[in-house]
């Protein structure tokens, strides 16, 4: 069964009835348009775009604090609009930039939010000691903590009840690189453990790093749902060829080949970007007298650019 | 209702309202000592006639007296002080209870538990009430305290007691639910207690003009105050339809927050 699905939901922000004045109001703000995605149970999914994208709208409705002007969100087959409180029930969330009650203690916050739920907290104390929130650390009182530290309670908290779907709004923000190792690691393990995670964010490396597939949105409509390794397969690589001796025939012959863009040769050197199946390059290059050969790997975020380099749909 | 969000309220404000209830209970405890000490004084001034009319204008505007035992109970429970005092529990904590989270964006933490929308309202309203109650328990409860030490309560009547706090109660709980209903239609706590502070003085105001001034007394019956009568109930006259008008105001109040809580759009806070 799939964790979560979406069938054509959409969120328009503004006055739903005519309004009485002579000027007409501003026109409704489409947020988010006919989204329509799959994540399976026991994947790492990440959600994409820049600010304003819609990725926020879109975990609102999967939350149900928002109501869908149109279309549905399921999660694990029942309708978030009817089953809310239950589903909630077997989902963690690490809102972004969390806000918390500042005058209760780490531990105070962790006991009271667990408390909402059927599943006991099993997962804290090994989150609690692998994120290096200390004894000392959760017992002071939440306003004396640093915005790293909020973003790991926000973490524990999210993942404490070892939840069936995570959903998570930027959540290595304020992390510092070795607590986003960290991170990265745990979420490795959810996945390992069958559980699902849905995550937004802006740091195209880490979605890079951790997810199995991608959803792109671009000012509320979706524009790329693939595995992540599709998606780069599909994108540019930068080749760069240095020669021993001179190959006159070899720049026309890269021309002719499909895949290959802004060919600049320069004496011994070629460089050209390259999409598509690397093995009919490899081929034309046999033979060739080769010095060097260099291959930059496609990266999440070129891909990304070049979505948002593309004409609005 | 949930047990564990009602805790957690309790323990957020129980001290602000332990402080407003020792302040009631000091504040009931000082009328019976007034009365006692100069009561008998202050009886003969007022029936004197150079001052009856004086006298008789400032016990209709606050509803009580220091002449006799009823009327210093009704004047512990209606003087501007006491109302004052009760509201900061009550509609202080009723206007900012979701308004005041959902502007510091601890809302969505909450609401992002198993917890339905109208639980999360059911708990706010019950610890609403309850603050009410206990904050009317400690005005009575000064009261009865300081009659008891002076020797004056032995014409106070339990039962009459017990109706003005329930009186009490009605009132604080309709002008809290009135706040809470604000506080679930708004995004930031100042429309959500300027609407509950506007009803709670406006309804004042009304009470106060309608009984000084009888060119708009036909204001009274649209003020919640008019329905909160201790000096009527002391007197041995209660009137169930203060308890049904308080009870419909409160009525109101919930459906609109049943209607619109769960049906609002909480979007991101900006």
């Amino acid at each position: 069964m799939d964790a979560i699905a979406t069938d054509g939901l959409t969120k328009h922000f503004g006055s739903r009835w005519p309004s009485l004045r002579r000027r007409p109001g501003p026109p409704p703000i489409r947020a988010l348009d006919d989204l329509t995605i799959t994540v399976r149970a026991g994947e790492i999914f990440g959600f994409l775009g820049p600010n304003g994208a819609g990725k926020s709208t879109a975990i609102r409705l999967l939350l149900g604090f928002l109501h869908p002007t149109a279309g549905t969100a399921r999660l694990f087959g029942l309708d978030v609009a009817t089953a809310g409180a239950t589903l909630r029930g077997r989902i963690g969330y690490l809102p972004g930039g969390i806000a918390l009650y500042d005058s209760l203690t780490g531990t105070q916050l962790l006991d009271y939010l667990a408390a909402f739920y059927a599943r006991p907290p099993i997962l804290r104390a090994d989150l609690v000691e692998r994120l290096e929130l200390s004894a000392r650390d959760l017992g002071r009182p939440i306003r004396d903590y640093s915005r790293g530290m909020r973003q790991k309670i926000g973490i524990v908290q999210a993942l404490q009840h070892d939840p069936e779907l995570t959903i998570l709004d930027e959540p290595s923000e304020g992390l510092d690189p070795l607590m986003q190792r960290a991170f990265y690691a745990i979420l490795d393990e959810r996945r390992a453990a069958g559980r699902t995670v849905f995550f937004s964010s802006h740091v195209l490396s880490e979605v890079e790093r951790v997810c199995d597939r991608v959803a792109i949105i671009r000012t509320g409509r979706l524009v790329a749902l693939e595995r992540v390794g599709a998606l780069l397969a599909h994108r540019r690589r930068q080749v760069e060829a240095r020669l021993d001796a001179p190959a006159p025939r070899l720049a026309a012959a890269l021309v002719a080949l499909p895949g290959v863009s802004s060919l600049e040769a320069r004496d011994d050197r070629l460089a050209f970007g390259f999409d598509g199946d690397v093995r009919p390059l490899l081929r034309l290059l046999e033979g060739v007298p080769l010095a060097d050969l260099t291959i930059e790997p496609a990266r999440l975020e070129d891909a990304f650019l070049e979505l948002y380099d593309e004409p609005a749909p | 209702m949930s047990g564990n969000l009602f805790r957690r309220t309790w323990a957020a404000q129980r001290g602000r309202l332990l402080l407003v209830m020792i302040a009631l209970a000091i504040w009931g405890f000082l009328l019976p000592v007034v009365y006692a000490t100069f009561g008998n004084e202050m009886g003969a001034l007022a029936r004197s006639p150079a001052f009856a009319n004086v006298f008789d204008v400032m016990s209709r505007f606050t509803g009580g007296d220091v002449f006799s035992i009823s009327g210093t109970v009704a004047l512990g429970l209606v003087h501007p002080i006491a109302l004052a005092l009760v509201a900061i529990p009550v509609i202080g904590f009723a206007a900012g209870a979701v308004a005041g989270e959902r502007q510091r964006g601890t809302l969505e933490v909450l609401l992002a538990r198993p917890l339905e929308r109208r639980v999360v309202y059911g708990t706010l309203l019950a610890a609403t009430l309850l603050f009410a109650a206990l904050a009317e328990v400690a005005v009575l409860a000064g009261i009865l305290a300081g009659a008891v030490l002076f020797g004056v309560a032995a014409d106070l009547r339990a039962a009459d007691l017990a109706l003005c706090w329930l009186n009490g109660v009605a009132l604080f709980g309709a002008l809290g639910a009135v706040a809470l209903a604000a506080s679930v239609s708004f995004d930031r706590s100042a429309p959500a207690m300027g609407i509950a502070l506007g009803v709670t003085i406006v309804g004042y105001a009304i009470n106060f003009l309608g009984t000084l001034w009888p060119s708009a007394a036909w204001l009274l019956p649209i003020s919640p105050f008019r329905y909160f009568e201790p000096t009527r109930i002391l007197a041995g006259a209660f009137d169930p339809l203060d308890l049904l008008v308080l009870g419909a105001i409160f009525a109101v109040a919930v459906g609109w927050a049943e209607w619109i809580f769960p049906r609002r759009d909480l979007a991101a806070p900006s």
